[in-house]
Order: C-alpha cells, then sequence, then structure tokens
C-alpha cells in the first residue's frame, strides 16, 4: 500500500497538520476580523477586551489563536528553509532560533492572556457565563 | 536525445528570474511573501498587546499610538496579506484533497477577484467613519 514508505518520515505528518491548522486558522481569522474591525470599540479598549475575557472560551480562543498560528507560522518558514541546501550546523541554528523565538513569543502571549483579571474573584471557575 | 536542464545553484536568482511563470508559480511566490509577512506580523502583534498585563492605562495609550491613520492604512494592507495567503491556503487544500488540480489556474482567477472585493469591503469598513465625515463637509 505505501510504494513509498519513506515518506512517511519525511515530513508528510507536518504536512497535513500545517493543512488542518490553516484551515482552522482561516475560520478563527474570519471571527477574528468582524470581532476586531466590523466592531472596532469592541476590539480596541482595555475594558473592551476585559469584558471579554471574563469568559473562558473566549481565553481558550484566544490561546488556541496564538499556539496554531505560531505553529502555522514558523512551521512554514522552516519550510521554506528547507528548500534550500544547507549544512547541518546551518539547519541546526536556523532551526534552534526558530523553536527559540517561537516557544517565548508564544509563552508572552499566553502570560498577556492569564494575567488579564477576573473582575469577581468567584467568577475564576470555568464557563463565567 | 534532449540535455536535461540542471539547476545552477550558484545562479540561482537568475534561473528562479529566468523561470516561466504562470498563475501557479505566482500563488507560491505571493504564497511565500505573504506568510512571512504574516509571521512577522503575528510577533510584532503579540508585542504590541502585551501591555494589556500592565493595566488599562497602559494598553489604552498602546492602542491609540496604533490608531492613527498610517497605521490603519498599514492594517488595510495587512489585510491583502492575510486574504491572499488564506484565499490562496483554501486554493491549495482545494488542489491537494478536492480534485482541484484539473481546475487550480481557474481557482487562482477567482481567489484573486474575491480578494479584491473582500479588501475593498474591508477599506470601506474600516474607513467608513473616515468617508462619512468626508462627503458631510462637502
Amino acid at each position: 500500500m505505501f510504494k513509498y514508505n519513506k515518506s512517511r518520515t519525511t515530513g508528510s505528518t507536518s504536512w497535513i497538520i500545517q493543512r488542518i491548522t490553516g484551515i482552522v486558522l482561516v475560520v478563527v481569522m474570519i471571527g477574528h476580523y468582524i470581532l476586531m474591525h466590523y466592531m472596532p470599540e469592541n476590539g480596541h479598549t482595555y475594558d473592551a477586551v476585559l469584558a471579554r475575557m471574563q469568559s473562558n472560551w473566549y481565553r481558550v480562543l484566544d490561546l488556541t489563536f496564538i499556539v496554531l498560528g505560531m505553529y502555522h507560522g514558523l512551521n512554514g518558514v522552516w519550510g521554506i528553509f528547507r528548500d534550500y541546501k544547507m549544512k547541518p550546523w546551518q539547519s541546526i541554528t536556523v532551526f534552534s532560533v526558530i523553536l527559540i523565538l517561537g516557544i517565548a513569543f508564544t509563552l508572552w502571549g499566553i502570560k498577556t492572556i492569564l494575567d488579564i483579571p477576573y473582575i469577581n474573584s468567584t467568577s475564576t471557575t470555568f464557563l463565567v457565563k | 536525445m534532449t540535455e536535461i536542464k540542471m539547476f545552477d545553484q550558484k545562479n540561482w536568482i537568475k534561473e528562479n528570474l529566468d523561470y516561466k511563470k504562470e498563475s501557479g508559480s505566482w500563488a507560491w511566490i505571493y504564497h511565500r511573501i505573504s506568510g512571512i509577512a504574516l509571521i512577522g506580523y503575528l510577533f510584532l502583534h503579540i508585542y504590541s498587546v502585551s501591555p494589556l498585563s500592565q493595566g488599562k492605562t497602559a494598553f489604552d495609550s498602546k492602542m491609540a499610538s496604533f490608531s492613527s491613520p498610517l497605521f490603519m492604512f498599514l492594517e488595510w494592507l495587512l489585510f491583502a496579506f492575510v486574504l491572499f495567503h488564506s484565499l490562496n491556503g483554501v486554493r491549495i487544500v482545494l488542489v491537494d484533497w478536492a480534485d482541484g488540480a484539473k481546475y487550480h489556474k481557474q481557482l487562482y482567477v477567482y481567489s484573486v477577484i474575491i480578494g479584491i472585493i473582500l479588501f475593498l469591503a474591508m477599506g470601506y469598513v474600516m474607513f467608513s467613519h473616515e468617508i462619512t465625515k468626508m462627503f458631510a463637509s462637502l
């Protein structure tokens, strides 16, 4: 069945994940744009963000968005680099830089979302509304 | 016997520029450029939203600096990159998984047309306030 068995270890899984995350990102991106630009007052003030972030569903959505966007983007960058012939030390360096930047900025984004306070101290349970 | 043309590693820029490009090659090139722009923007976005953890004054003053006409125009241009990458991404998925290889050139034309329409529509949505103000003073 698998004539080119080795292709299972040459990035085909990452190719499928790239497709799936891409589709998810398109869907979430539409919502993000409607929220931020069709109703700009909802997107660009602290009070609006604070009110929205009282719902944990929004927090989970935004966390998913950051992680998937970072993965999809940096996997894409790595894919571009893989198109060119690299010496082992070059590819190790590029991969390390991508990985470190990715982890650092993902954690920064996650921290930003989790730092937003809940207005009621009693409402820290999952599913506020 | 035809001679197989080997890719010239040393002159790869010239080789790439000389390659005869049709819609698929252009889609590939623009997909890369827009993808690099978008990941760059994502880094910038995480940085620019980070004052959220410092409270209301820090965040609102940061946001005020991003609502100047220049930044709104740049945001609009960013939407062009988002549109191309998303629509071409959908086209790629259709080519891979839905027999789209048979009609990938039509798909490219359609996605460009849809993209231009959505780009202009977003321009109206983003600047509708300014546009109304401009016509009210006439």
